[in-house]
């Protein structure tokens, strides 16, 4: 994270080496992918690269004669490909291929499984102290269908039936979409596919989710959604982020104040912001809290991993997230997001791709 | 009403005695009303700590409630916060917290500060009728 200039890099093959080492270049300060070439223009590495906004190319050549670029990756696993490289190359650049970049690979394999245990262990915690909140969220529409089932079985009056009935499908319907939010979340995401998702909807389902692990009765929740297209995305990793920040933010206003939503369109890219009226965040905090295991929580309140993973995560789709905090005003986390996938996937959606859906 | 506290467990009274239901889901306020009211009790219902506070004050005598009924989780002043107020401003007044929170601890403390019953929901209709009239049964009787 030093302030060095970055490194830019050269992807070639977009099989799941490549598909691997985008999603770990985004991750990481200090590096700029500069493309990504296969001679399958269908190669999954190629259109996650598309999705992220980063050059795709079927023409290799094109790629190895850039003269911006510092340093070649070749997981092509192609024995051709390094007389390639060696033929069309600028003569600065430096070449990882063959078993070093198998090694890498496998690198980053370890660290990918790393991450995902990581990101799983802090989910289940988070999951953890819903329990209460689930418990609370679950026990009362039971309580009262189970009321209104016996009230049936006294009543003789058919108008006070119908009514109860009424009231016991709509509590049934309540309690499906929850169990349905819960699954949404809980659900390890590693070979989650990529659907377009509506991110109003999805703040408005984090919500809801927000509710078992957190008091939002003193909450003014301020949705101020301006149109924006849907992002590419699994719906269950964007959630967590939402609902992470929600949490977050409803937690360091004490379950009292303003909570204010936003999605807008800002220089081109899709922007996303949770604020909150609570005391803000010390200036000397600000910087760390991105931070594996930083936290501010008391022991045992808090992983110090929920940041950490909302951060992985937006990187993981291009995004990049800045908070903003005044110490006694209120902190908002701003997240920018690249607009995604292709044209017609940008039309106010007709198809959402929400929880309440599945 | 002028007879009251003493006239409750008398057949020939209209009510069996009056009920506080605090809960800040409507329609568990209305389960409790429709059973209750069933039963023969007279019931009063608080969407809040708040709102049952002032229901209890703002009647033209404040003891004219036979049991409360308590949640826990709610908003503005909770059912612990609740529950506390009552305990020290209408000793007699026996509470049953009815709560979706199955938890021992807070359970055993609220028994100690002499809830008379810790019903987890879903709470049978009998049950509650049940909690209701053992505890107006076991109300004690303090002219104050």
């Amino acid at each position: 994270m030093g302030p060095e200039q970055s490194v830019n890099i050269a992807i070639l093959g977009g099989g799941r080496g490549g598909t691997a080492l985008i999603e770990l270049f985004t991750r990481c300060h200090g590096i700029a992918i500069t493309g990504i070439a296969d001679t399958n223009p269908d190669a999954p590495g190629l259109r996650l690269a598309r999705n992220l906004n980063i050059p795709a190319t079927d023409d290799p050549v094109s790629l190895i004669s850039d003269q911006t670029v510092d340093l070649i990756v070749d997981v092509t696993g192609n024995p051709s490909t390094p007389a390639l490289i060696e033929q069309h190359k600028s003569a600065r650049v430096e070449i990882l291929g063959g078993t070093a970049a198998k090694l890498v690979w496998s690198l980053i394999q370890d660290e990918r499984d790393l991450y995902e245990h990581l990101a799983h262990a802090e989910k289940l915690s988070t999951l953890g102290t819903f329990a209460a909140g689930i418990a609370h969220e679950f026990n009362n529409p039971l309580h009262m269908m189970l009321g209104f089932a016996q009230l049936i079985q006294d009543t003789q009056d058919p108008a006070s039936v119908q009514e109860y009935i009424q009231e016991i499908v709509k509590l049934i319907k309540h309690l499906s979409n929850m169990s349905t939010s819960v699954n949404l979340y809980a659900r390890t995401s590693t070979q989650g596919e990529l659907v377009p998702v509506q991110i109003p909807t999805l703040l408005d389902e984090a919500v809801r989710m927000a509710r078992f692990s957190t008091i939002l009765d003193e909450v003014t929740v301020i949705p101020q959604y301006e149109p924006v297209p849907d992002i590419q995305a699994e719906p269950g990793e964007l959630l967590q982020v939402f609902m992470n920040l929600i949490v977050n933010a409803v937690q360091a206003m004490n379950a009292r104040g303003q909570l204010t939503l936003r999605t807008a369109m800002e220089n081109g890219s899709i922007t996303v912001s949770v604020e909150d009226t609570g005391p803000g965040i010390a200036p000397q905090d600000l910087a760390r809290i991105f931070a594996p295991f930083f936290t501010t929580k008391k022991s045992g309140k808090g992983t110090g991993l929920g940041l950490y993973i909302v951060d992985t995560i937006i990187r993981k789709y291009g995004g990049r997230i800045e908070p903003r905090s005044e110490v006694g005003k209120g902190t908002a986390f701003r997240i920018h997001f690249p607009v995604t996938g292709l044209p017609h996937e940008t039309r106010p959606s007709s198809q959402p791709a929400t929880p309440a859906t599945i | 009403m002028g007879m009251w506290p003493f006239g409750h467990h008398d057949p020939s009274k209209a009510s069996m005695g009056r009920v506080l239901i605090v809960d800040d889901e409507e329609n568990i306020r209305k389960v409790a009303r429709l059973t209750l009211t069933k039963a023969g009790y007279e019931v009063i219902e608080g969407k809040d700590g708040a709102d049952a506070i002032e229901a209890l004050n703002s009647g033209e005598n404040p003891l004219l409630v036979d049991v409360i009924i308590c949640d826990i989780r709610m908003p503005k002043i909770n059912g612990v916060e609740a529950i506390s107020y009552f305990r020290s401003q209408y000793p007699s007044v026996p509470i049953i917290v009815q709560t979706g929170f199955p938890d021992l601890n807070l359970a055993t403390s609220l028994m100690k500060q002499g809830v008379s019953d810790y019903l987890v929901k879903p709470v049978d209709n009998a049950k509650l009728i049940a909690a209701v009239a053992k505890a107006v049964e076991g109300r004690e009787m303090f002219t104050t």
